[in-house]
């Protein structure tokens, strides 16, 4: 079955451009699984285009990468995308958030207007980077360790389970980097990233239990 | 006595962040990236970044305690 998925993907700062660098991972997937992906990459992650695609394409799933807060998620230059106000435009999708806490307020609230499913983060999303990998995000396999689990959570929907399962698995994930990080073969190093990857799996929240 | 815990906490939470590689960064969305000598001082400065990781360290502490990390 083709679905469409929306993703924005801004690139204006070191943690967009590694986050957003990360999705393309995911995005690679759902186009081998023969989904239709809407990729607004840069400047194309803007609220004009954003919301056109929303009226145009009818997208069942949306994958914002960005900056957010309590009551909102950003594109690009952190221009705001949807908020409180706005969250109705999300009825029916399914949405994964990877950005900053937008778990606490914007989560429940779209599903009050309608939202499907809200996949996102009640704190911080924090991770560990290696600076002389910024030229090239996906060889840093520090910052692997934390976006593999949240890609989880867009791999499993596209496999097309439910949110619920979707947030299970990507937690799962999070606890399986854990566990790799605790063996007696780990560097002190290596194992700094534990307390951040704990962190974001107790953080991950999700609201509803819609299916793309 | 609630002071002298905070400062006890504080003192805890810098001893482990010292313990951050050198090499490593450390994201924390918009407020940007942070080396570790950058973390201790928002510790030291008690700001809300500072405030953040005493939350983060506290939170993987007791998950320690508690077994929490092999829960899944």
């Amino acid at each position: 079955m083709n679905r469409t998925i929306l993703v924005t993907r801004p690139s204006h700062d070191q943690t967009t451009r590694c986050i957003s660098a990360w999705a393309g991972e995911v995005l690679d997937f759902a186009v081998k699984r023969g989904d239709t992906v809407i990729d607004l990459a840069k400047d194309r992650a803007n609220r004009k285009e954003f919301e056109s695609v929303l009226d145009k394409k009818d997208p069942s799933m949306v994958f914002f990468n960005g900056h957010g807060d309590e009551s909102r998620v950003g594109g690009q230059d952190n221009e705001t995308l949807v908020d409180t106000q706005n969250s109705s435009r999300l009825s029916g999708k399914v949405v994964y958030a990877l950005a900053c806490k937008s778990g606490q307020l914007l989560g429940p609230v779209s599903i009050e207007h309608g939202t499907a499913a809200y996949v996102g983060y009640n704190e911080d999303f924090i991770f560990m980077t290696e600076p002389d990998k910024r030229t090239h995000p996906l060889d840093d396999k520090t910052a692997a360790l934390f976006m593999g689990p949240s890609n989880q959570v867009v791999i499993s929907l596209l496999k097309g389970q439910t949110a619920q399962e979707a947030h299970i698995h990507s937690r799962k994930a999070f606890f399986r980097s854990i566990r790799k990080l605790m063996t007696s073969k780990t560097s002190l190093a290596d194992s700094s990233a534990l307390r951040f990857l704990y962190w974001d799996a107790t953080v991950q929240a999700c609201y509803g239990d819609g299916r793309m | 006595m609630e002071q002298e815990i905070d400062k006890e906490i504080k003192e805890l939470v810098i001893a482990r962040l010292k313990t951050l590689p050198d090499d490593k960064e450390v994201s924390i969305g918009s407020d940007g990236e942070f080396t570790k000598e950058q973390l201790i001082d928002h510790v030291k400065k008690n700001d809300s970044i500072g405030q953040k990781m005493v939350d983060v360290e506290m939170n993987f502490l007791r998950a320690l305690k508690e077994g929490a990390l092999f829960e899944q």
